[in-house]
């Protein structure tokens, strides 16, 4: 039942705030129903932690521990971004920035790219996994152009164009997959494409296809996930889309991405061994840390600059996969949890910055801890913790998948990660404390910080904080279960 | 008549109308005016539509016809449509210069014929209905992401990645042997229908706010 509700009430939201025509009452529906969504999702980890795997309508959703893991990022992220829109776009309409057209626009799609996103981790079935993701990027990239400018015609046509013809690569992994079960016992019905059925005859699966349908499936939803060198849309889409929308991309939609590209590893490890897919996803993954470094170093553009650290963030989950053995596959859950906690405070900070200040850019921006106190400090907060920093909690899974690629006896690999992670840390450090620290270029008095997005803030920081000492028992159950099922430990 | 020779006349006609799939995408590949690739686009459409027809009267597959009827209505009818309403909206009628030349790219779109049926290889068996119009399938998503990377048009872009779909859609019906669940066509279709009305709009007001349709103009965002 709670699976359905999931699906039914963002729907259902934005049916209704389009039919709506007033802005209280596209604030009220979507931080409603997002509220719903996030306490469901909760509601849906917490069975899962204590219970094992639920399925609904005969099996075609189903929510195991992975599932629910990444249900519970997107309820959070999307929970946190909605209360963060609030304040933001009523900042940008009292500034004339945008019409209520576009604002009726933000509020109808946003609970629909949620409702597709929360589709993905529940849909057993993998070409409906396929639908959702697709579905995803076509209700997201009306926000991305949302400010109608060039700039943002230029970032959407990249983001739809680049992802669509990925996305027709994964579909075509998907069918593969498909064929490499066609003739099996027990797959001729309509079971033939649900994970949970291919999964158990994973060992009997044609190897031919499979080889050629992961090599497909990870250039797909690899670049839907921003990994090097498909990754080129990113920078442009998280720069001009509003910030809310942008941050449920960065750090909630790339769960989705990611979790595809685990699902299918599953299915590939157990048909091909660990060898073939490991080093595949350790490529990549490495891959895109390394490109990412040197447009970190120089990046003139703070909103940029995040998406260049969603690359680097998408690389290491990859690669902690591609490492493998247990301690790879708990780092990339782990990861793909503080990442995805941590990351919409980044998002915020940018935004705040951005709308105070009027410009994305680091020359013109100084001394934000003098104007802006809370987003200044708090920026800072962020930026440890999004480079792993100890005692941040993403330092904990780095190092995890770290130790993973030594025990699998990677040394290389293992090299090139931490001169990647190191020298990304260093860089965002000289950025940040320039942007945060320093002396204003104009003193200004410090001004009221807007309560919305303040408290959407202040939770995410209260959650950030918390993961580095502590994580709760129902949520290590969960990353436990998940390093199982990737990991494919007995 | 004898099963295994229908089998055999069946598997003759899809590969007949496969081959003709890629005659058609390399008549795309080398055709400029914009109407008549859309044309072109309908008639592969309608070849997918008649593949998809066969399969499903030799596996007897109801869901197979379904699939073949939806081909039908959205690729060969509504979307040309659309697109052809856009192009004569937006007003332009012809691509411009291409990045290579038309003896060039028929001679690049040789050799990834040759690597879609190297791929292919394989996983070609003359055991089953269809499964030797792979190398087809794969050539027609290579040939796709060329065109892709061709052309400037922001429309001729939206028509190249819907061919890439066509060879997907091909391997679907054709490799699985008689296509994929109904929920999951479904799905597909729905988002491609979708996906082409996104990108409508989007070219729609790239023409407005850019004076053009040349996606090579779209390069302001850089580092």
């Amino acid at each position: 039942m709670e699976l359905m509700l999931l699906l039914i009430v963002p729907l259902a939201a934005g049916l209704l705030c389009f039919a709506t025509n007033s802005r209280a009452g596209w604030e009220r529906l979507n931080l409603g129903a997002f509220a719903v969504v996030a306490g469901l999702a909760f509601k849906v980890a917490g069975d899962v932690a204590a219970q094992g795997t639920v399925t609904a309508l005969g099996g075609f959703l189903r929510a195991d521990a992975l599932s629910a893991l990444v249900l519970a990022l997107i309820g959070f992220v999307s929970l946190v971004c909605s209360i963060y829109a609030v304040g933001y776009f009523r900042r940008d309409e009292s500034a004339g920035k945008i019409t209520r057209a576009q604002l009726r626009r933000y509020y109808v799609l946003t609970p629909l790219f949620v409702g597709a996103m929360l589709l993905v981790p529940l849909a057993d079935n993998l070409g409906v996994m396929w639908v959702a993701i697709e579905s995803t990027t076509l209700a997201s990239v009306l926000l991305v152009t949302f400010y109608n400018q060039k700039t943002s015609f230029e970032a959407g046509w990249k983001y739809i164009i680049i992802g669509s013809v990925g996305i027709s690569l994964a579909l075509f992994g998907t069918v593969f997959t498909y064929y490499a079960g066609v003739g099996l016992p027990g797959l001729e019905t309509h079971g033939g494409m649900n994970w949970s059925v291919l999964v158990g005859v994973a060992d009997k699966l044609n190897p031919q296809a499979m080889r050629l349908a992961f090599i497909l499936v990870l250039l797909g939803y690899g670049t839907k996930a921003g990994l090097a060198p498909m990754h080129t849309w990113k920078p442009d889409a998280y720069a001009e889309a509003p910030v809310p929308a942008a941050a449920l991309l960065g750090a909630g939609f790339i769960n989705c991405a990611i979790y595809a590209i685990m699902r299918f590893d599953v299915l590939a490890e157990k048909c091909l061994g660990h060898a073939f897919p490991g080093k595949l996803l350790a490529g990549f993954g490495v891959a895109s840390i390394l490109v990412a470094v040197p447009f970190v170093l120089v990046q003139r553009n703070f909103r940029r600059l995040l998406a260049y650290s969603s690359i680097d963030h998408a690389g290491i989950m990859v690669a902690g996969l591609g490492f493998g053995g247990k301690l790879g596959a708990m780092g990339a859950a782990l990861h793909m949890l503080f990442h995805g906690v941590t990351k919409p405070l980044m998002f915020f900070c940018a935004g705040n910055v951005q709308q105070h200040f009027g410009t994305p850019y680091f020359r013109k921006v100084h001394g934000v801890m003098h104007t802006l106190p809370w987003t200044g400090g708090l920026f800072l907060v962020a930026t440890l913790a999004v480079t792993g920093t100890p005692p941040f909690s993403l330092f904990q899974s780095e190092f995890n998948i770290l130790s993973g690629a030594l025990a699998a006896d990677r040394g290389w690999m293992a090299f090139l990660f931490i001169g990647g992670v190191v020298t990304i840390f260093a860089g965002f450090l000289v950025h940040m404390s320039k942007l945060s620290l320093g002396v204003p270029a104009q003193p200004g008095p410090r001004v009221a910080e807007c309560p919305w997005k303040l408290s959407a803030m202040a939770i995410v920081a209260v959650a950030v904080i918390g993961l580095g000492f502590w994580l709760p028992g129902p949520l290590y159950e969960l990353v436990r279960q998940t390093t199982q099922i990737i990991g494919g430990a007995p | 008549m004898n099963h295994s020779v229908s089998i055999e006349i069946g598997s003759q006609i899809i590969m007949l109308l496969a081959a003709l799939m890629l005659v058609l995408q390399l008549l795309l590949v080398v055709q400029r005016m914009l109407l008549i690739n859309i044309r072109l686009f309908a008639l592969q459409s309608l070849m997918l539509t008649a593949i998809a027809t066969v399969v499903a009267y030799y596996y007897n597959a109801t869901h197979v016809y379904i699939v073949a009827v939806l081909t039908l209505v959205g690729k060969v009818i509504f979307l040309p449509w659309l697109l052809n309403r856009l192009v004569r909206r937006i007003n332009i009628v012809q691509e411009i210069e291409p990045l290579f030349n038309a003896p060039t790219s028929m001679l690049i779109c040789g050799g990834l014929t040759l690597l879609g049926y190297l791929v292919a290889r394989p996983f070609t068996t003359l055991h089953k209905l269809g499964n030797n119009t792979l190398a087809i399938a794969i050539t027609l998503l290579l040939t796709g992401f060329f065109l892709m990377i061709n052309r400037r048009k922001a429309i001729s872009q939206v028509l190249a990645l819907l061919t890439i779909e066509n060879g997907v859609m091909l391997a679907a019906v054709a490799l699985t042997t008689y296509g994929m669940p109904l929920v999951v066509e479904l799905g597909i279709f729905f988002d491609v229908m979708v996906a082409v009305m996104v990108l409508g709009i989007l070219v729609y007001r790239i023409r407005e706010s850019f004076d053009s349709m040349d996606t090579s103009k779209l390069d302001q965002l850089k580092g």
